[in-house]
């Protein structure tokens, strides 16, 4: 078994005030060992979800995991079937995880030491002193000056991208398998996000882990992922290799996506596109395509079914219309990819 | 930190300041004078007792001597018990009012945040409803109700503790319940909204991701956060009980320094309510500085920060 | 691959294509209303409050008394069909002096919370908005008045003017201001950084209409269940008053007043406290599961 995560048919729902949200409709992928994958769409599309769904984190109620949903790890457990319990003994120490904003995801009234220190003490048993020790590896690994005194300090006393290393050495401490990381460097300044980028893609190497890194900026998954999941109002719309989705990408929203960032690997000054509209109220999700209402190629019948997924090479799969045999054909955009028409 | 220390007790000063000249200047509007209710006085005699007072002199001598009697902590001489300095009457009646202040506090504190957490921690569900059922009505029926009622129906009526007076430990618990009644229910409400507010934090949810067991993130991640905030409004809620004393302690007879306050309202008693008011505000400005202080030293954000604020 | 007609690859035109996006969107009034409705709680202490001003209104005029007519034949009855809620030593109606005093205690409680609430928005909102030196001697002088313990001061200035409704409400007012501009100030000061204000300010908009139109409206939610939790406030603070004798004078009476009296009669004529405790603790409670609910629904964290 080389998929150290399969996630199948993962359907997540939020009971609230004013009904039920689909905030998660039914995503699968697979991610194998080592490999960094990333999940990519506009806010509110899921992903967060999907990544907290796979941690278990998501607080029941008014959260839900929808029966049929399997995340199978390792190739034995599903996460979805554990008790809270055994739960427990997977999180920190088979799986750890970074969160978007550095200056509220560490405890404030907590050493920096005590934070990283309390996963070790559990999960490997360390003495106080191992811990420490270990604790102070770490800072040295995610490129902490002086880690020996920064160790005993508050949360308070760190930059925010100093704050993100000692979450990724909290992440890391147990040496897990799988490591997710929630929009890391959306709060950060940009300089600093590429440091964190290249940190986390060092210590891959190092450490051998498996990377699920969430984000909507399309630099960071060309830096980082090999392969690319692209979510669209809770479901996954297309899925491939990074140059996939670069180059050969399929699905509208995707082309709409590449073309509302700019690209340096172009040498034709291109306007930036912006996608129109607003994504579906997932209270009540379309019956058919949730992207048709925004989408420029939308046809009747994507107003009336759901597109099933459409493999369109090894490890390339999109849901849309426009990939069945009696679609028109439709010209993709220059800029991601499409023919010059002169 | 000591900057900050230093600057709440300046500031202490001069609300203190302001507290004794407002009452003085109240206090010298009054409607009537001190020996008004006397009527068998002649002039002569009233003459006389308005120099041993120093009510003759001008008002700003007066005030200067006020102010200056004051700062040097001598609140002058009742006007209703001519043979008793206030500061003998703050002396004899004040531990009385302080211990029972002081029950009330603690049974407030740990009752109250025990049912917070519980609520918190049962969010929705029938504990919590139970426990904010409990707190509302605390804050809403106030504590000249809940005491005669308790000392009736409890103290009279099935004669279990005594209904009054404060001369032992089993005089001590209806006061105490009732005292720290709404104080009680004020601090429930308190720490369960800042536990539900810790508890869709950020960190908490880091402390998930390390796989740390349900109980360890109550206790170490959250009721340390949460009581955070709790010690900011300890401050006022002393406040609260301390005036509350004024109550509690007419209700059941404690001869504490609220019952001698009521009274010298209702008696005229100048120096009295002036003397009385000046240490009240002392008391409570001091329980505000010490909470500020409390919650630098608890607060590693604010202690560690260099110059105050 | 499914088999799908050949028709239902038409293209759809952009217009027909644009009103399906349409979504509901709530203004934030509408959205708040809409969570308070369904806060069971908060519902029913709007409608209790409803009911017992309807009755403080209209529940004197029911009987046939006045609030000071006495009655010396007919002292300290029990509650009977002559005197729904029993009479007092003087003979004088309890079901009409009740509702007469929640009528003065509901005034107090409001217009003290009024009162608060324009002297706190006013004074939070110039010391927020102005900030610099104005902000630092305004807020000093907050710092000491905050410092004074509130049913102290309404003690010394009652005892100067006299008690009365109007002196209670003045006292009130002098002291209850407080809480209220540091609130204000606290949430105009997070709000003054945002775009929207700078984005009124570069268009040329008047300092008065910056905090009129833009900063206050925003504020309001926390303001307005902080001036929820003023009314019950201020209404205890008048019964706190009327229990150590410097309350509402007879023959007038508030709640704060009637349960004085009730709480002196209580062994021989526990009507004359259960009547008014009633009343005084379901304004008491009302309010509160109002304000809960009102915070509730009007904090915009909690808004999804």
């Amino acid at each position: 078994m080389n998929n150290i995560l399969e996630v199948k048919d993962l359907k997540v729902s939020f009971h609230t005030y004013a009904g039920e949200i689909q905030a998660v409709r039914g995503v699968t992928f697979n991610l194998k060992k080592g490999e960094a994958l990333a999940i990519v769409g506009e806010s509110g599309c899921g992903k967060s979800v999907t990544s907290q769904a796979i941690m278990r984190l998501i607080a029941t109620p008014p959260g839900e995991i929808k029966s049929g949903s399997s995340i199978l790890f390792d190739g034995k457990t599903d996460i979805v079937k554990l008790t809270d319990k055994e739960m427990e003994s997977v999180r920190g120490s088979e799986m750890g995880m970074i969160f978007q904003d550095p200056m509220t995801s560490l405890n404030p009234t907590m050493k920096v030491g005590a934070q990283i220190t309390e996963g070790l003490i559990k999960h490997q048993g360390l003495s106080k002193q191992a811990a420490r020790e270990r604790a102070i590896e770490m800072l040295r690994l995610v490129g902490m000056p002086n880690p020996e005194a920064r160790i005993d300090q508050y949360p308070h006393q760190f930059s925010g991208g100093m704050r993100q290393r000692v979450m990724i050495a909290i992440a890391l401490a147990c040496n897990p398998k799988l490591l997710i990381a929630d929009e890391p460097t959306t709060a950060l300044d940009v300089t600093i996000q590429a440091q964190i980028i290249d940190l986390m893609r060092d210590l891959q190497e190092k450490t051998g882990a498996s990377i699920i890194i969430i984000t909507h900026d399309l630099g960071v998954v060309a830096d980082i992922a090999q392969r690319v999941v692209v979510m669209y109002a809770g479901k996954v719309v297309e899925q491939g290799s990074v140059d996939d989705i670069f180059y050969n990408p399929q699905h509208p929203y995707t082309w709409g996506l590449l073309r509302s960032v700019p690209r340096l690997d172009n040498d034709e000054k291109e306007p930036l596109v912006p996608i129109e509209g607003t994504p579906p109220d997932l209270f009540a999700p379309p019956k058919g395509c949730a992207f048709a209402a925004r989408c420029p190629y939308a046809m009747e019948i994507c107003l009336e079914s759901d597109p099933e997924i459409e493999n369109v090479s090894a490890g390339h799969s999109a849901a849309c219309w426009l990939l069945h045999p009696n679609a028109p054909k439709v010209e993709r955009p220059v800029e991601v990819g499409g023919h010059h028409n002169g | 930190m000591l900057r900050f220390i230093l600057r709440r007790f300046a500031y202490g000063l001069i609300t203190l300041w302001v507290i004794v000249s407002l009452t003085f200047i109240l206090m010298h509007n009054l409607p009537g004078d001190p020996f008004a209710n006397s009527e068998k006085l002649t002039p002569e005699a009233r003459a006389i007792l308005m120099k041993t007072y120093g009510l003759d002199q001008p008002i700003w001598i007066q005030y200067g001597a006020y102010v200056k009697k004051v700062f040097s902590l001598d609140l002058g001489v009742s006007f209703y018990y001519p043979t008793r300095s206030v500061n003998e009457i703050i002396a004899g009646t004040f531990p009385t009012s302080a211990q029972l202040g002081l029950f009330a506090i603690t049974i407030a504190v740990i009752v109250g945040l025990t049912l917070g957490i519980i609520a918190a921690l049962n969010h929705n569900k029938s504990w919590d409803y139970f426990a904010m059922f409990t707190a509302i009505v605390g804050v809403s029926v106030p504590a000249f109700v809940i005491g005669p009622l308790l000392s009736y129906y409890v103290g009279v009526k099935l004669g279990i503790l005594p209904p009054a007076l404060w001369k032992g430990p089993e005089y001590w618990v209806l006061p105490t319940i009732t005292l720290s009644f709404t104080t009680l229910a004020t601090m429930a409400r308190m720490m369960r909204t800042s536990m539900l507010d810790v508890i869709n934090q950020d960190y908490i949810k880091t402390a998930k991701s390390k796989g740390l067991s349900q109980i360890t993130i109550v206790f170490k991640h959250t009721i340390r956060n949460a009581i955070m905030p709790i010690i900011t409004i300890l401050g006022p809620l002393t406040v609260n009980i301390i005036t509350g004393t004024l109550v509690v302690e007419q209700i059941f007879a404690v001869p504490g320094m609220g019952k001698h306050f009521v009274q010298s309202i209702s008696t005229n008693d100048y120096t009295m309510i002036m003397g009385l008011t000046i240490f009240y505000s002392a008391l409570l400005i001091l329980a505000i500085i010490i909470t500020d202080i409390l919650y630098g030293i608890v607060d590693p954000r604010i202690r560690l920060s260099k110059g105050g604020k | 691959m499914q088999t799908v007609a050949q028709e239902k690859f038409k293209p759809i035109s952009k217009d027909q294509n644009a009103e399906r996006v349409v979504r509901p969107s709530m203004s934030y009034w509408a959205d708040a209303w809409r969570r308070l409705k369904k806060n069971k709680l908060a519902m029913v202490g709007l409608i209790v409050l409803v009911v017992l001003t309807i009755l403080a209104i209209i529940g004197p005029f029911v009987q046939p008394y006045s609030y000071q007519e006495q009655d010396l034949v007919a002292r300290n009855q029990a509650p009977n069909a002559q005197h729904w809620f029993g009479t007092d030593d003087f003979g004088r109606d309890q079901w009409v002096r009740i509702w007469w005093g929640t009528r003065i205690s509901l005034f107090i409680g409001i217009t003290a919370a009024v009162l608060d609430f324009t002297i706190g928005v006013l004074y939070g909102g110039i010391s927020a908005y102005f900030g610099g030196r104005v902000d630092d001697i305004m807020q000093r002088f907050i710092e000491i008045i905050y410092g004074i313990p509130y049913l102290i001061l309404i003690i010394l200035l009652i005892m100067v003017i006299g008690p009365g409704v109007f002196t209670i409400i003045l006292a009130l007012a002098t002291t209850g201001w407080v809480g209220m501009a540091r609130l204000v100030r606290g949430q105009i000061l997070s709000l003054k950084e945002q775009e929207y204000v700078l984005a009124a300010r570069t268009l040329g908009a008047s300092p008065a209409r910056i905090i009129l139109r833009h900063l206050i409206p925003n504020a309001l939610g926390v303001i307005i269940v902080n001036a929820t939790f003023t009314v019950p406030g201020a209404i205890f603070a008048e019964a706190f008053l009327s229990f150590i004798g410097l309350g509402i004078k007879v023959p007038l009476a508030s709640l704060g007043s009637l349960l004085n009296d009730g709480v002196g009669s209580m062994r021989n004529f526990p009507w004359r406290l259960i009547f008014p405790s009633m009343v005084f603790s379901l304004i008491m409670l009302s309010f509160n599961l109002l304000g809960d609910g009102l915070r509730d629904a009007l904090d915009p964290r909690l808004r999804k």
